[in-house]
C-alpha cells in the first residue's frame, strides 16, 4: 500500500491525521482524500497508527450526567411534524415515486398516516441511494422500490427494522431488482408506534453477524404505526 | 477485555446497530467506550467540562455517522478515537483562539497514561509505544504534542524554540522512523 504513495505524500497524509495543515495545504489534503483511494488508505493507515497513542490512556469514566445530556440531546421528546417538512422529500423524489406518493395520499389522507398504508423515503446522506418503503399493515409486509443507486457490484442490498428501544433486526434480503416485497417478521408485524427502517449492502447471503455488516445507506422512522384492524 | 477479537466484534456489531438507528444500541455503546473517549478527550482538553463537551459532541457524531463506519476500513475502537481526538482538538483550537494566549500551558496538564495504569493495552499499543520510545526524546514529544494536544507547527518550534522549518523536517523524520519502527 504504501509503495503506491510516493514518501511525500504519505507525510502529507501523517501531516493531515496530526492536524498539521493549514490553509490551501488543509483544503488541498481534504480534497485529496474524496479523490484518491491511495491518499485516503495513507490517511487511513495513520490514523490508525497514531491513535495507539490514545487506546494507550487509562479508561476514565465520566460524570453519569454526561450521558443524560447526551440523550437528551440526542433525543428530545419527539414533536409533531408539520405536514410540509413531511411531504417535501417527496418533492425531490423521482416522478415514479411522486406517482406512488400522490396516490398515497389520496387513499390515507395527510399526516399523521392512519394504517393500514405507510410511506416513507430512505434516502443516503451522501445522496447516492433512494428508497421509497410502503408498508401494508393489512398484510403485515413492505414493499421497497429503488428510486436511485443500487448495491456495489457483487453485493446485495438487506433490510433492517425495529420499533422504539428495540433491537433491529433483518426484515429481508433484496438480491436484485428494483423493487421488493418482503413479510414483515412477527416481531416488527407488533411494532406499536415509531417503526424505524434501513437498507445496508451486504455480501451475498445477507449478513452473517444478525447486524448490517456493510454500508447502511439510511434510516427512516415511521410515527404513528398501528397494528391492522 | 479477556478477548480482544472478541471484545472487536462486539464494539462493531454496536456500531452497525446504531447506523440503523437503534437507540437501545447506541446507548450499549456509550456505555461499553465511554470510559476510553472520555480519557482521549480529557488528555486533549484539560479540563473535565470541555471533556465532556466534546465527548459529547464525538458521540452526537458517532450517532449521525455510524452508517459510514463500515467503508472506513478502521478497527471499532479506532474510529471512535479517531472522531473524539479529531473533535476535542477542534474544540481546544477554538477556544485557544478564543481565550488568546490564555494559559495554554497550564491546562494541559491532565492526566495521561502510565505504563503501571495501561496495564491492559492491547499488544499493538505497546508496539507504538515501544515505537515512540525508540525516537529521539524532542520528535517523541513533538508527535505527541500534536497529536494529543493539538499543537501546530508553530507551537512546537516556539516549544523547541527551533525555526518553523526545522520543526517540520524534525517531525517528518520521526514519523518515518515511527513508520518504519511500527512495519517491522
Amino acid at each position: 500500500m504504501m509503495d503506491e504513495l510516493a514518501e511525500d505524500d504519505d507525510l502529507t497524509a501523517a501531516e493531515l491525521a496530526l492536524g498539521l495543515l493549514e490553509g490551501d495545504a488543509l483544503s488541498e489534503a481534504r480534497a485529496r482524500v474524496g479523490r484518491e483511494p491511495a491518499f485516503a488508505r495513507a490517511l487511513v493507515a495513520w490514523e490508525a497508527r497514531l491513535s495507539h497513542m490514545a487506546q494507550d490512556l487509562a479508561a476514565e469514566d465520566p460524570p453519569a450526567a454526561a450521558k443524560a445530556a447526551l440523550m437528551a440531546r440526542l433525543f428530545p421528546e419527539p414533536a409533531p411534524v408539520p405536514l410540509w417538512r413531511r411531504a417535501w422529500p417527496w418533492q425531490l423524489a423521482s416522478v415514479a415515486a411522486i406517482a406512488v406518493a400522490s396516490l398515497l395520499f389520496f387513499t390515507t389522507g395527510p399526516t399523521p398516516q392512519e394504517g393500514p398504508l405507510y410511506t416513507a423515503e430512505i434516502a443516503a446522506e451522501a445522496g447516492d441511494f433512494r428508497v421509497v418503503a410502503l408498508v401494508d399493515k393489512s398484510r403485515d409486509e413492505v414493499i421497497l422500490t429503488r428510486t436511485l443507486g443500487a448495491a456495489p457490484e457483487g453485493r446485495i442490498l438487506q433490510v433492517w427494522a425495529h420499533g422504539p428501544g428495540e433491537p433491529a433486526q433483518s426484515v429481508g434480503l433484496w438480491p436484485a431488482g428494483e423493487s421488493v416485497r418482503l413479510p414483515l417478521p412477527t416481531e416488527i408485524a407488533a411494532v406499536e408506534g415509531v417503526l424505524t427502517l434501513g437498507v445496508s449492502e451486504e455480501p451475498p447471503g445477507g449478513s452473517t453477524t444478525g447486524s448490517p455488516s456493510g454500508r447502511v445507506f439510511g434510516t427512516v422512522e415511521i410515527p404513528g404505526v398501528t397494528a391492522a384492524r | 477485555m479477556a478477548d480482544p477479537a472478541a471484545d472487536r466484534a462486539r464494539v462493531e456489531e454496536m456500531i452497525a446497530r446504531v447506523a440503523l438507528q437503534d437507540r437501545a444500541a447506541f446507548s450499549d455503546l456509550y456505555d461499553a467506550t465511554c470510559g476510553k473517549l472520555f480519557a482521549v478527550c480529557l488528555r486533549v482538553s484539560g479540563r473535565r467540562q470541555d471533556a465532556e463537551d466534546a465527548m459529547q459532541d464525538a458521540y452526537v457524531k458517532v450517532w449521525r455517522n455510524a452508517g459510514r463506519y463500515a467503508v472506513t476500513g478502521h478497527s471499532p475502537m479506532t474510529w471512535l478515537i479517531t472522531i473524539a481526538r479529531n473533535t476535542a482538538i477542534d474544540r481546544l483550537r477554538a477556544r485557544r483562539d478564543h481565550d488568546d494566549l490564555g494559559d495554554v500551558d497550564g491546562t494541559l496538564a491532565a492526566p495521561g497514561a502510565t505504563p503501571e495504569q495501561a496495564a491492559v493495552a492491547t499488544s499493538e499499543a505497546e508496539r507504538i509505544r515501544d515505537c515512540m520510545n525508540a525516537l529521539p526524546e524532542d520528535r517523541r514529544a513533538a508527535i505527541s504534542g500534536a497529536y494529543l494536544e493539538g499543537q501546530t507547527y508553530a507551537d512546537l518550534a516556539t516549544r523547541f524554540d527551533v525555526p518553523l522549518n526545522t520543526m517540520r523536517t524534525w517531525l517528518r523524520r520521526g514519523l518515518i522512523a515511527l513508520r518504519e519502527c511500527l512495519a517491522r
